[in-house]
């Protein structure tokens, strides 16, 4: 392990029980002191069940920091970007009609993955916990904490592991690329960054998802977002599968797979022999 | 290739070189199919438990490699043409008949190779996602009682699989076609149709069109292997169905999935020779 890595690991620990210990904010700021939603359970009769297919509302996907803006710390609903990591936020901003991965059909990052305009499923059993995400088929496998994260790695899902705190699932996750974006308006991170994220049902068919992001080479300090993740109920709703096709020009096009343009079918008239006179 | 794919290779290497060690102790604790079923771990709804990391051991993929199908499947000594090969013959790998026109385009396809559509990172459709090559990229399966999801390494693609039975959907077109499982006894049988005809079945040209039919089967033949199977049929394409056989070994469980960011970096034409074509397209 690196020395950076150690530091990192220690930071992240202390970090991690720093978020344990108040209650949940949004429940203090309204005043409100209603009992804990009590999720179902998995047939162990102890893991909340987090199964379903869930998405966010609103358009954080596009702006962090924009009018439906999801950082609820600091207060001002801006990044504490250092003054040269701002420079190269504007830099992303202005050429992020190409420069932004998701446009080239790259796999989101975390946290961007779960506020996409798009749904993701959790998968879940006993000692088991994944998030499928419909956007380019990302997904991430959920390890257990008892071990340390995979090392020197740039993982563009990044490497998650994860704990129970009460019914609260909160996953630490490091090793991630510096090429991934926040959101379409250039925010961004370097390789130093880990989030710890709390993924808290409030409600039978709602998430409430916080993310606390830390990257000591980018931000003066850690910020905190959060969103809700509300249950797709539409019968028959699914994750479908979500592959970009090149298209005349070669770049990658989300292209759905209801749509005609998907199907190919292969022309084998150019091999039959032309009839006998 | 990646460190994290250098990594996963060494790792690979370093599984096949414990499999040939293993083998014969695992073909003697196979055991009779009876004792076996009653002791395969079951979830609470009775059907046998995939789940857990797994790794395709040997079987299919070219016949790079070689094994037996009683469940025992181990990779050859010389890749396919040392003692495994001389002593039971070559794996019965799929086996292709094609109609004459398809013949044809697979023919042209072969002399294509680099236009495999997964050398640019495109999903592998079915039966391919499983039929990776042997010890390389696990597949992670998590299930419940609506419900058996594979999630692989490779190309990090995704099927989850509702084993309701339910009818394919219609206007509905993809890589992995759509999937609809059901059980069958202790066998976790799906049935895959609405591909997309996009997908090839290897980098020697083989090939489906859209009208690709599977029916796959996963059977837990012990504790920590599935024995894999898929026919699949394509009535403009062969003539006889083709099948496909290899065995998934339990990986343990201090290993774990790792990130495979192909389209993100990844330079997969390099696979390619040069014969195919690999050096034109890198020249691009």
């Amino acid at each position: 392990m690196t020395r950076s890595r150690a530091l990192r690991a220690v930071l992240g620990s202390a970090m991690l029980a720093a978020t344990l210990a108040p209650a949940p904010e949004s429940a203090a700021q309204t005043g409100q002191q209603t009992a804990p939603f009590a999720p179902a359970r998995l047939w162990d009769g102890k893991t909340p069940d987090f199964r379903g297919i869930w998405q966010v509302r609103g358009t954080a996907h596009v702006n962090l920091e924009g009018r439906g803006g999801i950082i609820v710390d600091p207060p001002g609903g801006k990044i504490p970007y250092t003054p040269q990591a701002l420079k190269r936020r504007q830099e992303n901003y202005r050429n992020r009609a190409t420069a932004d991965p998701s446009v080239k059909c790259y796999q989101a990052g975390v946290p961007r993955a779960t506020y996409l305009a798009t749904p993701l499923q959790i998968l879940q059993s006993p000692g088991n916990f994944a998030i499928v995400y419909q956007e380019n088929h990302a997904f991430r496998v959920f390890h257990p904490d008892t071990r340390p994260h995979f090392d020197a790695t740039d993982w563009w899902m990044g490497d998650t592991r994860y704990r129970w705190d009460g019914d609260t699932l909160v996953a630490d996750v490091a090793a991630m690329t510096d090429q991934a974006w926040l959101d379409q308006a250039g925010n961004f991170h370097s390789t130093e960054f880990h989030v710890v994220e709390r993924y808290r049902m409030t409600g039978a068919d709602t998430i409430e998802y916080e993310a606390r992001l830390e990257d000591p080479s980018v931000y003066s300090k850690p910020w905190t977002i959060r969103t809700t993740l509300h249950r797709m109920k539409q019968p028959g709703v699914r994750i479908i599968e979500d592959e970009c096709l090149e298209d005349a020009n070669g770049v990658r096009r989300h292209v759905s797979p209801t749509d005609p343009r998907n199907l190919l079918k292969t022309d084998y008239s150019r091999w039959k022999k032309p009839a006998q006179p | 290739m990646t460190r994290a794919r250098l990594a996963a290779a060494i790792c690979a290497v370093a599984v096949a070189a414990a499999g040939s060690w293993l083998w014969p102790l695992l073909a003697q604790s196979a055991g009779s199919p009876s004792t076996t079923a009653a002791s395969l771990p079951r979830l609470p709804d009775g059907r046998p438990d995939l789940q857990g990391l797994w790794l395709k051991s040997a079987g299919g993929f070219q016949g790079l490699f070689v094994g037996s199908l009683d469940g025992t499947n181990f990779a050859a000594p010389g890749g396919g043409r040392g003692r495994g090969a001389r002593a039971g013959g070559p794996p019965p790998g799929p086996r292709y008949e094609y109609t004459p026109e398809a013949e044809a385009e697979r023919q042209d396809r072969l002399k294509r190779g680099y236009e495999d559509p997964e050398a640019r990172c495109h999903l592998p459709g079915v039966p391919r996602a499983l039929d990776q090559p042997a010890g390389l990229y696990p597949v992670q399966i998590i299930q419940d009682e609506k419900y058996v999801a594979l999630l692989h390494e490779a190309m990090h693609d995704v099927r989850i699989i509702p084993t309701d039975n339910s009818a394919h959907p219609r206007n509905y077109w993809a890589w992995d076609g759509d999937s609809r499982g059901r059980w069958e006894g202790d066998v976790f049988v799906v049935d895959v149709s609405n591909f997309n005809g996009r997908a090839w079945l290897d980098m020697a040209g083989n090939f489906v069109d859209e009208n690709e039919h599977v029916i796959e089967r996963f059977r837990l033949i012990d504790r920590d292997t599935i024995l894999y199977e898929a026919t699949v049929t394509d009535p403009t394409v062969f003539v006889k169905p083709v099948e496909f056989r290899f065995t998934l070994k339990r990986v343990p469980a201090e290993q774990q999935i790792l990130e495979y960011s192909c389209l993100e970096g990844e330079r997969s034409l390099q696979h390619y020779t040069d014969e195919d074509g690999g050096k034109k397209r890198r020249a691009k």
